[in-house]
């Protein structure tokens, strides 16, 4: 019998648990240790952000699923790391600290025979001062309460502009190195939309705000993409898209204090300036959780588990940007360390960023920190699941599953606006994820074709239809497994 | 940088027929990218 501690139960742990649960007969346990209590499909929460969704719709009860599935719930969060065991016992564990019930507070520790670390990213707002959700008139929608708290802050902006209020609404990034452009992107595509709807959006000036060196960026160095019948940058499909939503933009730029209704921020030239906003959505950096590591006599050996996020099978030699390449980005997210330990989705530690490094020049690093988005979170846990199926079915401690992000395609539908018939979408898919700049020296790196964007309504209904299927896999519904990952 | 989407672009994106069938042109195309495969990099070359 095998026993398989999950961390977290964002897509990566959620999808982990699900492939195991399914391939694994009952005499193997399959525990997830996480804080929530709901999952939750984060990607609609930009739609909670404008009030055209409810967050219970894209949230559901986890203990009651995994009851019914056989799969072991602990409502706690992973403190301390002990892959040795210690003095007391020679099996690995994890430390847990309950956050709810009667145990609360009360630490517990959890023990393994393989650990999949999915606990994805601390959304650190603390990097950036004044930076905190539903404060300072910021807000942020990386998860449920703070999409909730963010439509209840453009809500009353709009009430205010219905009675003949001018605003400055700034969306953006929230650090000089933050990710996940691709988010506030959507945002604030959505935003505007909704300005359209309540008929206020005349009285708006809308701002992007970004660490990216050009628009399109969205951390993965820009994207040469097939449009139409020829291709285009993603810069220029971004720029094209704000000009037609009459959106400015302020880019190469740290966001480095947040005051009430003040953005300050530092330029890659080196300049220091301030934007005035009634709203702003600013996506905070990403970093590791900060959690400790210790060898079986107690002395504590984070280095070989953590640089921030979880050290995997990654090449993290430092070398210039011109140097970097896809052979860099890990396959099989074990820790070289303890192979029984992996880390798929946004809790491993990239190699490097992907997007060309830039620091300003008093020396400050202006340029975002690479995104892992949903669909790699989801295959990379999934390929963890199916190689630890193998070592325990089989003995088998070679693993045959492999998924670098420089040999896997993602697609992101990004929603430009909520509706059935006046919503709109911009989906853009990449292959590969990395750029392979050796093997497609002339198209940025990517395989045109694999690599697309298109502009239109039908990107609304394919987020949309994705959202609906999403949910109907992650509560393991008839049949989930036949939808991808 | 000189795109910009125009009029009958425009009305093509809001079309809810020609986008009927994009919707399924899309979903089938992505999940030709998504689903044809991922692996290694390390031992191709
Ligand atoms: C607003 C927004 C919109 C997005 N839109 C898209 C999109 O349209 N398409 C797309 O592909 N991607 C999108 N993404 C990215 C996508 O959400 C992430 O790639 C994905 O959630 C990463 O999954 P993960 O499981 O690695 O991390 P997470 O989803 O963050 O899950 C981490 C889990 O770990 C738990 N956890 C945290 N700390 C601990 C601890 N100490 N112990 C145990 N558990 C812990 C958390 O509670 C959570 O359950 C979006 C992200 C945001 C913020």
């Amino acid at each position: 019998m095998s026993k398989i501690v999950v961390l977290g139960a964002g897509i990566s742990g959620h999808v982990a648990a699900a492939h195991l649960r399914r391939k694994l007969s009952k005499q193997h346990q399959i525990i997830v240790v996480s804080p929530n209590s709901n999952y939750q499909w984060i990607p609609s929460n930009i739609w909670v952000g404008v009030g055209r969704m409810k967050s219970e719709s894209i949230l559901f009860p986890l203990a009651p699923l995994y009851k019914r599935k056989n799969i072991g719930f602990i409502q706690a969060k992973a403190i301390e790391f002990h892959p040795e065991g210690d003095d007391n016992t020679d099996k690995p564990y994890v430390t847990c600290e309950y956050v709810a019930g009667a145990n609360k507070g009360e630490s517990e520790k959890v023990t393994y025979d393989y650990l999949i670390n999915a606990t994805g990213p601390k959304l650190n707002f603390e990097a950036t001062e004044g930076l905190i959700p539903g404060k300072n008139k910021t807000y942020s929608v990386c998860t449920y309460t703070h999409a909730n708290h963010a439509w209840k802050g453009l809500s009353e902006l709009i009430q205010e502009m219905k009675n003949g209020k001018t605003a400055r609404i700034l969306i953006g990034t929230g650090h000089g190195q933050s990710t996940c452009q691709g988010a506030a992107f959507e945002y604030i595509l959505n935003v505007e939309q909704e300005l359209r709807k309540h008929k206020v959006r005349d009285k708006a000036e809308i701002t992007w705000i970004s660490n990216e060196y050009e628009l399109g960026d969205f951390g993965m160095d820009g994207m040469m993409l097939s449009y139409g019948k020829g291709a285009m940058k993603s810069s220029e499909m971004v720029q094209m898209v704000f000009e037609e939503r009459g959106i400015k933009w302020i880019l190469g730029s740290a966001v480095q204090k947040v005051e009430e209704g003040l953005a300050h921020y530092e330029t890659l030239e080196g300049e220091f300036k301030t934007e005035v906003f009634d709203f702003a959505m600013l996506i905070p950096s990403f970093s590791g959780h900060g959690f400790k590591s210790f060898d079986r006599n107690g002395i504590e050996n984070t280095e070989k588990l953590f640089r921030g996020f979880m050290i995997v099978d990654a090449d993290y030699t430092k070398k210039p940007y011109e140097e970097w390449s896809v052979q860099d980005w890990p396959e099989t997210y074990q820790n070289p360390s303890y192979d029984n330990i992996f880390a798929p989705g946004i809790a491993f530690a990239p190699p490097h960023a992907i997007s060309k490094p830039r620091v300003s020049k008093n020396g400050t690093p202006i340029s975002p920190a690479p995104p892992r988005t949903g669909m790699p979170s989801g295959i990379t846990a999934k390929l963890v699941a199916d190689n630890i199926i193998d070592m325990i079915k089989h003995n088998n401690k070679k693993l045959n599953h492999k998924g670098s992000l420089g040999n896997m395609g993602a697609a992101c539908i990004a929603s430009a606006g909520f509706g059935m018939m006046d919503g709109s979408g911009v989906s853009i898919t990449t292959f590969p994820i990395v750029p392979d700049y050796k093997k497609y020296p002339d198209t940025q790196g990517r395989k045109l074709g694999k690599t697309f964007g298109e502009i239109g309504l039908a990107g609304h209904w394919l987020k949309l239809a994705l959202h609906y299927a999403f949910i109907y896999k992650a509560k393991m519904k008839p049949f989930w497994w036949l939808i991808p990952e | 940088m000189e795109a910009k989407i125009t009029e009958s672009q425009k009305r093509k994106m809001t079309n809810p027929v020609i986008q009927f069938f994009r919707f399924i042109y899309l979903s089938l195309k992505i999940l030709f990218i998504v689903e044809g495969g991922h692996g290694g990099t390390r031992n191709r070359e």
